[in-house]
Formats: structure tokens, C-alpha cells, sequence
């Protein structure tokens, strides 16, 4: 190159001059303020002097998320697992065998509680004011009003099952604060009190009040705390009173509660940390089924991580971040990279995720692929027709027909989709995609759109409850 | 869409038996899930077994046993589509199109009577014209002009009219190129013929619907000599910074940080004047190896080209003082690959002798 050549080198960079707001928000108003949601152990609780203050700060690990054993990190960082004293925890609830704490350098408790070693208390979980009230007016008359709204004393588990989850998750904290029908908890039985607050929760999320759980999730404060954790006097392994399943969606409740969609990833990487850990553990012991355990774990949070930029809009990182991903099955890391490149608009390279090498673009995920490609490109007639075939080689796929149902539209022939999405419903299916595209067909085939919307939600309250979920909101009918 | 008025006419009371409804079809969206383990199987961390499979409710379509290979839970995005929920924002350089739907709606009986008698409805015609912030006139959609030759064919029905029957629907599909900033109006016009068993008459409605096409990239260039090149030929930088000027989405912070219009740089390009070739210099762009460029509200990219004359220089100056290059042109893609494509006008530059400078490598 010629040395007259200006410094394109420098011509490169990216000039990204958005101001962006480093701290989390405040807390919001309501109950909760009361309570500090970052002061880690609540002033109820036992603090431990070792417990080493609020850790959810700190740069995410630069460790990749894929399991590979041959990066097996020496030793526990200090931070997450403080020198705790040793405490057994029993997975049992109200287990008598909760042995004390040989109490080092505790401070005492307030003055509620006696003097002297006692089991963790978890009654800062169980406040009423922590949980908000459901309104039944977000719900369509035809299910508030319907038959099979289940009594108040239904069993938690049947409730679930029944996809109940509006009920389930009144349920849970009736449960939790004692006003219900089952008997609360003990402060000290975490493994009850996290399954009840993990099914509140979840359920929130599933019936469109996510804010709310994300709001209500603060009360844990930082489950990175030493608090949270207790060592297992067996193995004199260290582990988290917390589920799994309740920290993983605390990640995602939590960053949506602050406002910092970034805290999302830097806690989960947190989680991955551990995760390699006691992957390696579980390779030390040829535990095998611990290790596909925790294996599973880490590509979950690794594909969480991508959902996670995806969301904070960074598709084209979210990209780079699968490309260092292992995941076992290929036809699903296609799928994803594709969908990922659609998102962003970069068609050929979506396209280029399935039909590289002889026999590809063959399997159905492959054809779903190219047929949402030539959406991509305006191709909605090439489409239709792809999706025909779709159609054809498998009836009744919820997602084939929906799909089909939408390009239609695009292509003049509303009237056909719109028949194909009410036989869906006919067979039973009501995810909030088919009944959200189906209300927006309502809207544009008549002025009289409501008649049609009441009609439909009175067809799905009347349809068998599965845990696929029963009850709908108003916005799954646009009412 | 932003702003709607209605015109009935105004001699004719009773309302009208069809309506019109519109929906404006930018790209459908992948819709996004968030899967749950089940609750109350949730395994404690000692527990060794696999994790359970995703609650079904958590995930965005029910799976018949081979769609569990289409979904790839845990991932956020889903290959579910679902139809614009708003309108969104309109910018030049992208294709606005629409769908407009004339309905034959049945009115509803009053206290439960009998149902009232239906009209026949003949010749459903939809007429649609685009006004824009420098056009005088309205710029006809539909029926498509005589001069956009392709789609006259299919468009045949649209100038005889349908029947509708009770219920029914007549569906139809304009686009527009937006080039201009500024207000545009969609004007929409439904005639019909409406039959009872006594009488006839044509009617006609019309519905105005408003909105605001923004600029959605702003394009900066400069230009300057280099020394001459190989065999004595002139050559010019040309740099031109590519910015995205779309406001961040709704002032919501991080969290609106998905919502704000993504572009994804597809090509920049020069169209050049006869007699100069140009060089790219660039990393990125499409193909192997290459870095995708994607610019969010706010971001900008720089590019570079080397712009070299086909011919040696023979040691003249043009006579306009001035150089002209061509055009640079941009072709990007939005969410779901909704295209946008731009062109600047003539680039050129001043700097007509080549740059003084010792030692000018071949």
C-alpha cells in the first residue's frame, strides 16, 4: 500500500457517543421501599462478618462459557464462598437435623430472636408486603367467570399442572405469608420457601406480569451473598441454599427490576463460574450424571448469555459470543445462529447457516430456515409456498402454521390465514402468538372486531386445561 | 397509523355497510420466549439429574414431536412469527407498505331482534394515493399507474370492483419508496354499490392516514489528492462517515436498547463517473473474513475509497474546478431484512493537482 494512503486503519472505529447510564435505578416506589433491594442479607437475617459485602458489582469472568475440561479453575474464588462457618443443610424441609452454627465471630440476632445457635432464618422472605396483588381484571370474563376456575384450596401441584399459573402464583405467596390454605413454611425451611417463591415467580412470568416478579425479586438481594450459601457437612463442599432454577431467573427478573439489561450477563457469567466449577468437581469424582448436569447448566447459561445481548441489542456480539459456544446439538446452534442473523437482517448469512456443504438446507429446522429467509427478503409467494410444504410433511405444527397464516397476509390472502389460525385453535393450541396474530386478522376483516375477540377468548376459556396454560390475559385478545 | 380522519359524506346519514382497515406491513418479528424449568421439580444443586425439559408454557409454540427440533430453547429468539403490533417509525430510503382490507361487516341485530336485513354489496373498489411533503398532486397507488408496468396484470380485478358477501373481505397491498422527510398522507377511498331489494346507490368514503418519514442515515464526505499514482494516473481519497441517526429507542434506557432501529450495513458502493476506477479499502463488508458492520441509534461508521483516473494525467486542470466522482450509495437491512437503499448526490472534488511529496511508490 502506498504510504500517501490516509490512516485507514483509523478509519474503522466506531464513534459510539451515547451516554449511558452506568448506575442502576433507584428503587421504585411501593412496599419494597422499605427495604435497601441491594443490602445483600436483610436486617432480620444473621450477618455473617466473613460474608464479603455486595460481590454483584464486580466485572463478569473472562472465562468462556463452553465446558471445557481442560480449563478447570483451581480453586473456589474467595468471593463467592467466604470462609463460612460450617453448617450443614439438609435438603429436607424441617429438618431437626439443621445443626447449629458453632457460632465464630456472629453477632447476635435481634432481640426477637434468643440467644445462641439456631438454623437461618428465612421470615424476610415470607413479609406480605413484599408481594403485589393480582388484579382478575386483566383477565377476559370468560375465564374469570368460567366453571373452571379452581377453588381456592386446589393443591399448588394440581394448579400447576392444570396450567393454572395466574392461581398458582396467588397460591404460592398465600402459602408463603401464611394466609392461605396450606401451612407456611418455616423460616428456616429454604428448600419450601425457594420452590414456593420459584413457582410465584415463573408463574408471573407466564401470565404477561413480569415487572411485577421483577419488582417482587428484590427482596432476595444479592444471592450472591454468603448469606445464601452453607456447606455441606458430608462432603465439606460449599453449596447454594438457592435452586438452580430460582437463580437463573433471578438473573433475568433482577436486570429487568434495576433497569440494566448488562447485569444480565455479568450474572450470568457469575453463574458460569460456578457452574465450571462444579462441572470439574463432578469430572474429579466421575460423577458422570452430575457432570451432564452441570455440563447442561453451563451451555444453558452460555445460550442464555446470547439471549441476553440479544436483548440489550447487541445481536452482532451475541453472534461472536455462539461462535465460541459448544453446543452438542448442531441442528439447534444453526437454528439459533439463523435466527440470530435474521433478527439482525443479515439474510445471506442466515441462509449461509443451513445450506453450507453438499445435503443441506434438508432437515425441517434447515427448511423453516430458508422459508423465513425469503420472508426476509420479501419473498412472501416463494414463502407461502415453503411453508405449504411444510404444512404437508407434518400436520398440526403450531409454528409451520402460524407462520404460514402471517405470509399469507403479507400476500393478499388474509381470509386463508385467518381460517387456518381459528383451526389451529379448533385443535386445541393457544400460544399467546397465535391468538396475538389471530386478534390483529380480527381487527383488520371487520369495524366489529370486539364480537369476534370475546368469541375467541369464550372458545379457549371452554378448552382443556394443560399446563401449557389455561387462562389468558386481555392482551392475548387485544381486548 | 399516527393520525386518522374520517370523511362520510356528508349527505348520507346511515353508516356505511363496508369498512376500511389497515395495517401497515413492515417485516413480521421472531418472537421471543424465555424458558422455565418446571416449577416444584426444580432439582436442589446436590441433586444429580438432568436438568427438566423447559415448561411448555414457557416457550413460544406448542411442540408436536418434531417441532422440539425446531425450537432452540433455551435461546431467547424463536422462528415464530408474529404481524407488526404498531406501526413504527417510517424513514426514507425503505419501502412503506400496507395492507388495506374494504370489509362487508354485518350489522349487529338490535336487542335481540331479528337480524337485520344485509345489503348486497357490489363493486367493492379500493383507490389509494400517497401525498407527499414536495409532490403537488397526490401519487396514485391503487390501481397502480399504466407505467409500472409489472404488477398491472394482477392488479386487472382492482379496476372492475368485487362483490362482497356478507362478512367478506377485499384485501389489498400498496407500496410506496419513501424519499422524502416529512409528512405523508395515505389517502384511501372506498366505493361500493349497495343493494337492498328496493333500491340502489353508489357510495363512496374516504380515510386519510397520516404519518412522519424520518431520515434515518446521515452520510459526511471529504475528499482529498494523494500523489500520483502508478504511471502517472491521479488519485483521490474519498471518506465518508455513515452515521445512524435514529433516535435511541423511547428514551427507556438499556432496556429500550433492542427496540431502536438497527441498521445492518448490506453494501456502500461508488457509482462512478466514466474513466475512474476505485479501490476498497475497507475491512469490512460482505463476504469471508469480513466484519460485519452494524450501527445502532447513535453509531457511525467511516469509509474509504481510493478513486484513481483510468488514464494518465496529461497535466490539465478540469475547467468547472471541479472533479466529479459519482455517486456513493447505501444498501442496509433492518430487522427481519426490511431493505433501505440510498444514494447521495454527485460527490466531487476541488483538489485537481496531485498531492506534492517526495517518493511516490508504484
Amino acid at each position: 500500500m502506498d504510504q500517501a494512503q490516509p490512516d485507514d486503519g483509523k478509519g474503522h472505529r466506531r464513534t459510539r457517543s451515547a451516554v449511558k447510564a452506568t448506575r442502576p435505578r433507584s428503587s421504585t416506589k411501593g412496599p419494597l421501599d422499605m427495604a435497601d433491594p441491594l443490602a445483600p442479607p436483610p436486617p432480620t437475617t444473621q450477618p455473617s462478618s466473613s460474608s464479603s459485602s455486595s460481590s454483584s458489582t464486580t466485572t463478569p469472568a473472562a472465562a468462556p462459557l463452553s465446558p471445557n475440561p481442560q480449563l478447570i479453575p483451581h480453586q473456589l474464588t474467595p468471593r463467592m464462598h467466604p470462609p463460612l462457618t460450617p453448617r450443614a443443610t439438609s435438603p429436607l424441609p424441617r429438618s431437626p437435623a439443621l445443626s447449629p452454627a458453632p457460632g465464630t465471630t456472629r453477632r447476635p440476632p435481634p432481640a426477637t430472636t434468643a440467644p445462641g445457635p439456631r438454623p437461618k432464618d428465612f421470615s424476610f422472605l415470607l413479609r406480605p408486603e413484599i408481594f403485589h396483588p393480582l388484579t382478575p381484571l386483566s383477565i377476559p370474563p370468560a375465564f374469570r367467570n368460567s366453571a373452571k376456575q379452581p377453588p381456592p384450596e386446589t393443591p399448588l401441584p394440581e394448579l400447576l399442572e392444570k396450567g393454572h399459573f395466574r392461581a398458582a402464583a396467588i397460591s404460592a405467596v398465600q402459602t408463603l405469608t401464611g394466609t392461605g390454605h396450606a401451612t407456611q413454611p418455616d423460616p428456616s425451611d429454604h428448600v419450601r420457601i425457594f420452590e414456593l417463591l420459584y413457582t410465584r415467580w415463573a408463574c408471573l412470568t407466564l401470565i404477561n406480569s413480569t415487572d411485577l416478579a421483577a419488582q417482587e425479586v428484590k427482596a432476595l438481594g444479592d444471592l450472591n451473598s454468603a448469606f445464601y450459601l452453607a456447606e455441606d457437612a458430608a462432603s465439606g463442599r460449599t453449596n447454594h441454599l438457592v435452586p438452580w432454577a430460582l437463580r437463573v431467573l433471578n438473573v433475568r427478573l433482577q436486570a429487568i427490576g434495576f433497569g440494566d439489561l448488562r447485569r444480565a450477563v455479568m450474572s450470568y457469567y457469575e453463574l458460569a463460574r460456578e457452574a465450571r466449577v462444579k462441572l470439574a468437581e463432578a469430572m474429579g469424582e466421575h460423577d458422570n450424571s452430575s457432570r451432564e448436569l452441570w455440563r447442561e447448566r453451563l451451555e444453558d447459561l452460555g445460550v442464555r448469555v446470547a439471549g441476553a445481548l440479544v436483548e440489550m441489542g447487541d445481536v452482532k456480539g451475541a453472534g461472536e459470543h455462539l461462535r465460541g459456544l459448544k453446543i452438542g446439538d448442531s441442528g439447534k446452534m444453526e437454528m439459533m445462529r439463523a435466527l440470530l442473523w435474521l433478527r439482525l437482517g443479515d439474510v445471506d448469512a442466515a441462509r449461509g447457516c443451513v445450506m453450507k456443504g453438499e445435503g443441506r438446507g434438508v432437515t425441517r429446522g434447515e427448511k423453516v430456515v430458508l422459508a423465513l429467509c425469503d420472508m426476509a427478503d420479501g419473498e412472501y409467494e416463494q414463502a407461502v409456498g415453503k411453508w405449504r410444504e411444510l404444512g404437508e410433511e407434518e400436520g398440526g405444527d403450531e409454528m409451520v402454521t402460524v407462520n404460514l397464516a402471517v405470509c399469507l397476509l403479507y400476500v393478499g390472502k388474509m381470509q386463508e390465514g385467518r381460517a387456518l389460525l381459528e383451526g389451529m385453535v379448533d385443535t386445541g393450541r393457544s400460544s399467546h402468538t397465535l391468538l396475538f396474530n389471530l386478534t390483529t386478522m380480527y381487527e383488520l376483516c371487520t369495524e366489529r372486531a370486539r364480537s369476534l375477540k370475546v368469541k375467541l377468548s369464550e372458545k379457549v376459556a371452554a378448552m382443556e386445561e394443560t399446563n401449557d396454560g389455561w387462562e389468558k390475559t386481555n392482551a392475548d385478545f387485544k381486548l | 397509523m399516527s393520525h386518522q380522519r374520517h370523511f362520510s359524506d356528508a349527505a348520507v346519514k346511515e353508516p356505511h355497510s363496508v369498512s376500511l382497515k389497515v395495517l401497515r406491513l413492515t417485516r413480521p418479528s421472531l418472537v421471543s420466549q424465555y424458558p422455565l424449568s418446571p416449577p416444584l421439580s426444580s432439582p436442589t444443586t446436590t441433586t444429580s439429574s438432568l436438568p427438566p425439559s423447559p415448561l411448555p408454557a414457557s416457550l413460544s409454540y406448542s411442540s408436536t414431536p418434531s417441532s422440539q427440533t425446531t425450537n432452540p430453547h433455551p435461546f431467547l429468539l424463536s422462528p415464530i412469527l408474529a404481524l407488526p403490533p404498531s406501526f413504527g417509525s417510517a424513514h426514507v430510503g425503505t419501502t412503506f407498505s400496507c395492507t388495506l382490507c374494504a370489509n362487508h361487516d354485518i350489522p349487529p341485530p338490535i336487542d335481540g331482534g331479528p337480524p337485520l336485513s344485509v345489503k348486497t354489496i357490489r363493486d367493492v373498489k379500493i383507490e389509494a394515493e400517497m401525498k407527499t411533503p414536495s409532490s403537488p398532486t397526490l401519487i396514485p397507488l391503487l390501481p397502480p399507474p399504466p407505467s409500472s408496468s409489472s404488477a398491472t396484470n394482477q392488479e386487472q380485478t382492482n379496476t372492475t370492483g368485487v362483490d362482497l358477501t356478507p362478512g367478506s373481505t377485499l384485501q389489498k397491498i400498496v407500496k410506496f419508496d419513501l424519499r422524502e422527510e416529512g409528512a405523508h398522507t395515505l389517502a384511501v377511498q372506498v366505493s361500493y354499490y349497495e343493494a337492498t331489494e328496493t333500491s340502489g346507490r353508489t357510495r363512496t368514503f374516504k380515510k386519510l392516514y397520516q404519518f412522519v418519514c424520518k431520515g434515518l442515515l446521515v452520510v459526511r464526505t471529504k475528499t482529498s489528492a494523494l500523489g500520483l499514482g502508478k504511471g502517472g494516473r491521479r488519485r483521490w481519497v474519498l471518506e465518508a462517515q455513515v452515521e445512524n441517526a435514529a433516535a435511541a429507542a423511547g428514551g427507556q434506557g438499556e432496556e429500550g436498547g433492542g427496540g431502536g432501529e438497527v441498521v445492518y450495513m448490506e453494501e456502500i458502493g461508488l457509482e462512478l463517473e466514466r474513466g475512474l476506477t476505485a479501490r476498497d479499502v475497507n475491512f469490512w463488508g460482505r463476504g469471508k473474513n469480513k466484519e460485519k458492520v452494524v450501527l445502532r441509534p447513535g453509531e457511525g461508521e467511516e469509509v474509504v475509497f481510493i478513486v484513481e483516473e483510468e488514464e494518465p494525467w496529461d497535466g490539465r486542470e478540469e475547467g468547472e474546478g471541479r472533479k466529479v466522482f459519482g455517486t456513493l450509495q447505501i444498501g442496509w437491512r433492518g430487522e427481519m431484512g426490511a431493505r433501505g437503499f440510498l444514494a447521495t448526490g454527485r460527490l466531487g472534488t476541488r483538489f485537481l493537482r496531485p498531492r506534492e511529496q517526495g517518493g511516490v511508490k508504484a
